[in-house]
């Protein structure tokens, strides 16, 4: 040790990429248009939660959502270098996962129109940390999300559910802003009609009250 | 949250909160898995990707080549497909029920037994169920494509009349058995969960556990599932008794009933057990509630809980307990559940147990037992009957449910200790289920306490 620090006085610093956690959404961006390694696993680890609940609660479903979060980010690392203002991650991101979303509800729909299967028995609430009654109830409740459109669908769980504004919805997913004001009202209405005139449906949520 | 629109009713806005709530953001060790499977799976697109770039030069024309055939192969076979469901939507005779003997049809489908000879159910396309005396079972469906039978326990003889639009199917347990013309006849026995078809003529295909998604049967074959010992056996020889015979036959009920070790469980286990009434004066009310027994049921299909605990405690809930079916006994226990009337719940379970021991819903009856316990705070008599439904229905629908319950009050009873070693269990059975993130939880908390 000694002969070593008396051969150099240079300090010995660790070279490496910036503090991942610290840097801001667009450096970020920018690192990831680079091709920089490290910034796909901070873009995972910053965003991979917020598409994987958001997937999760307009599917129903956890391995769906984990299959869509796959699409979502290998398909993002793909197209990074279309991104045009590198502030705009995070709604970059989201579009992404938007789109994946409605193509993956569309599937859906298209799977239970070409095969015999219900589409309730596509929905799958066993990584869902719930009780059997409300279990139930939610099963229940995403049976009647798939009777609406997936774009209906779409607006109605990122406004009720994942709070975005409803100029935010249509950016994300390329509408106008009066489209998803009249999706969200008939999403709303119908979903309220449905719920209100099942009878077990509406005891069960009395109950939950 | 977002405020909700001025459309949405409360029960809506209820729900919704209930949506946000129910799911949790990935754990770390989540999110190290995705991150694991994402970096394979960019890895594979870049291999694939390097190798369709040596294929440029001379494979571009090649590649559009193969490009156009995929198309116009995928449009032919969606078009195909298309074809096929409009034939399907337009059967050549439509199905329908045309005579039912030796029994009748209650609202939900449920085959009613009215003698002893077991229930002839004939279709108007010449196809017919033969439910053995003592089988029980529910009609679910009855379509243009055919019917569906949920056989509940006993044996079904099914005689169908070959048709290529139509497709039956009868449901026992976890099992399907799908057809379209044929002579075959089911056997179910939920008690020891041990499945039996005997094919006489055409071809069955059966789906479920152990057999896979879908095991096709010659004539004269036998198959026999057990899931208790994860075994099917397929055997050559002289199919299953002949439809006619059913009345010769042992009682399937007896038969699952014997050689089980399967107990009525003692009517009172528990500190607030319900008191009882029985006797005379219960027999003698009983009938009036078998007459309010129809609209009954159609208010437990409403979900009226109030009206049915209301209707029960007038007519006496030992009267109302003593004539209803497996069904509504089910139905009571809930509605009783859900209003958090545990002493009824309890009840109405105790009787499924007693008196339909070789039900599906009696096993069942184990696990929601559980959950009334839980409920009325009675952790250790909970712990005691989720080990009971796991003992018996290890394979059951509340399986992970139960195992994950019982992890989490031998934890708040016993301690960290106890509970790691059922966490253990559940992750091994269950890695994915609701407790596996409550499971590794507790694995990884600090040995010492």
């Amino acid at each position: 040790m000694s002969n070593l620090s008396s051969r150099s006085r240079v300090p010995l610093v660790l070279v490496g990429s910036p503090a991942q956690r610290d840097v801001n959404d667009a450096e970020l961006a920018k690192s990831l248009i680079a091709g920089e390694a490290w910034a796909e696993t901070e873009t995972w680890r910053r965003f991979a939660p917020m598409v994987l609940t958001m997937a999760e609660r307009a599917l129903g479903s956890k391995p769906e959502a984990d299959d869509l979060a796959q699409e979502v980010f290998a398909r993002l690392f793909r197209r990074a270098h279309t991104l045009q203002d590198p502030n705009c991650l995070r709604s970059f991101v989201y579009s992404f996962a938007v789109r994946a979303l409605k193509s993956q509800l569309r599937h859906r729909q298209l799977r239970a129109w070409l095969s015999f299967t219900s589409p309730d028995t596509l929905v799958d609430l066993r990584a869902i940390t719930l009780d059997v009654e409300s279990g139930d109830l939610l099963k229940k409740f995403y049976g009647i999300l798939d009777r609406l459109s997936p774009r209906d669908r779409l607006v109605f769980m990122l406004r009720r559910v994942e709070s975005m504004t409803m100029e935010e919805i249509a950016c994300t997913m390329d509408i106008s802003v009066s489209t998803a004001k009249r999706s969200m009202a008939r999403a709303s209405s119908r979903l309220s009609r449905w719920v209100d005139s099942d009878p077990a449906l509406a005891a069960l949520v009395e109950e939950a009250r | 949250m977002t405020a909700p629109d001025p459309a949405e009713s409360r029960r809506l806005t209820t729900l919704v909160d209930m949506l946000q709530r129910a799911v949790n953001p990935p754990s770390e060790a989540e999110l190290g898995l995705g991150l694991g499977a994402l970096r394979a799976r960019n890895a594979r697109a870049a291999r694939s990707k390097s190798w369709v770039r040596n294929l440029r030069p001379r494979g571009r024309p090649l590649l559009s080549a193969a490009l156009v055939a995929a198309l116009l192969v995928s449009s032919l076979l969606f078009l195909g497909l298309a074809y096929l469901r409009s034939r399907s939507s337009l059967p050549e005779r439509l199905v329908a029920v045309d005579k039912i003997e030796g029994g009748e049809l209650l609202d939900g489908g449920y085959l009613s037994e009215t003698g002893d000879a077991g229930i002839q159910l004939s279709f108007n396309e010449g196809s017919s169920f033969a439910l053995e005396h003592g089988a029980r079972g529910r009609l679910r469906v009855v379509s243009a494509e055919g019917a569906r039978l949920a056989l509940e326990h006993g044996t079904v003889a099914c005689r169908i009349t070959e048709s290529h639009e139509h497709r039956w199917s009868v449901e026992a347990g976890p099992f399907v058995v799908s057809v379209r013309g044929t002579d075959f006849e089911v056997d179910w026995d939920p008690t020891q969960e041990k499945l039996a078809v005997s094919l006489r003529r055409g071809r069955v295909a059966v789906s479920g556990p152990i057999v896979g998604d879908e095991l096709v049967l010659k004539p004269g074959q036998n198959l026999t599932v057990s899931l208790p010992r994860r075994e099917s056996v397929i055997s050559e020889g002289r199919a299953g008794r002949e439809p006619d015979a059913r009345g010769a036959t042992t009682p399937p009920q007896s038969r699952a009933v014997s050689g089980t070790d399967e107990q009525p469980l003692p009517a009172a286990t528990a500190s607030g057990e319900p008191q009882l009434k029985s006797g005379t004066s219960a027999r003698a009310s009983a009938s009036a509630a078998t007459e309010n027994a129809r609209a009954w049921r159609e208010a437990i299909a409403t979900g009226q809980w109030d009206r049915i605990l209301a209707d029960a405690e007038r007519a006496g809930v030992a009267t109302i307990l003593a004539t209803l079916t497996s069904e509504d006994l089910l139905a009571l226990a809930d509605a009783a559940r859900y209003r958090r009337r545990g002493e009824v719940a309890r009840a109405a379970l105790l009787e499924q147990r007693r008196r339909f021991p070789s039900s599906p819903r009696s096993l069942d009856a184990l696990f929601l037992l559980g959950r009334v316990e839980e409920q009325q705070g009675g952790k250790r008599l909970a712990i005691e009957r989720y080990d009971q439904y796991l003992a018996r229905a290890p394979g059951g629908t509340y399986a992970a449910e139960a195992l994950g319950r019982r992890m989490i009050l031998t934890q708040s009873v016993e301690g960290a200790a106890s509970a790691r070693r059922v966490a253990g269990g559940y992750l091994q059975r269950f890695p994915d289920g609701s407790y596996a993130k409550a499971a590794r939880t507790l694995q990884q908390q600090p040995q010492a306490e």
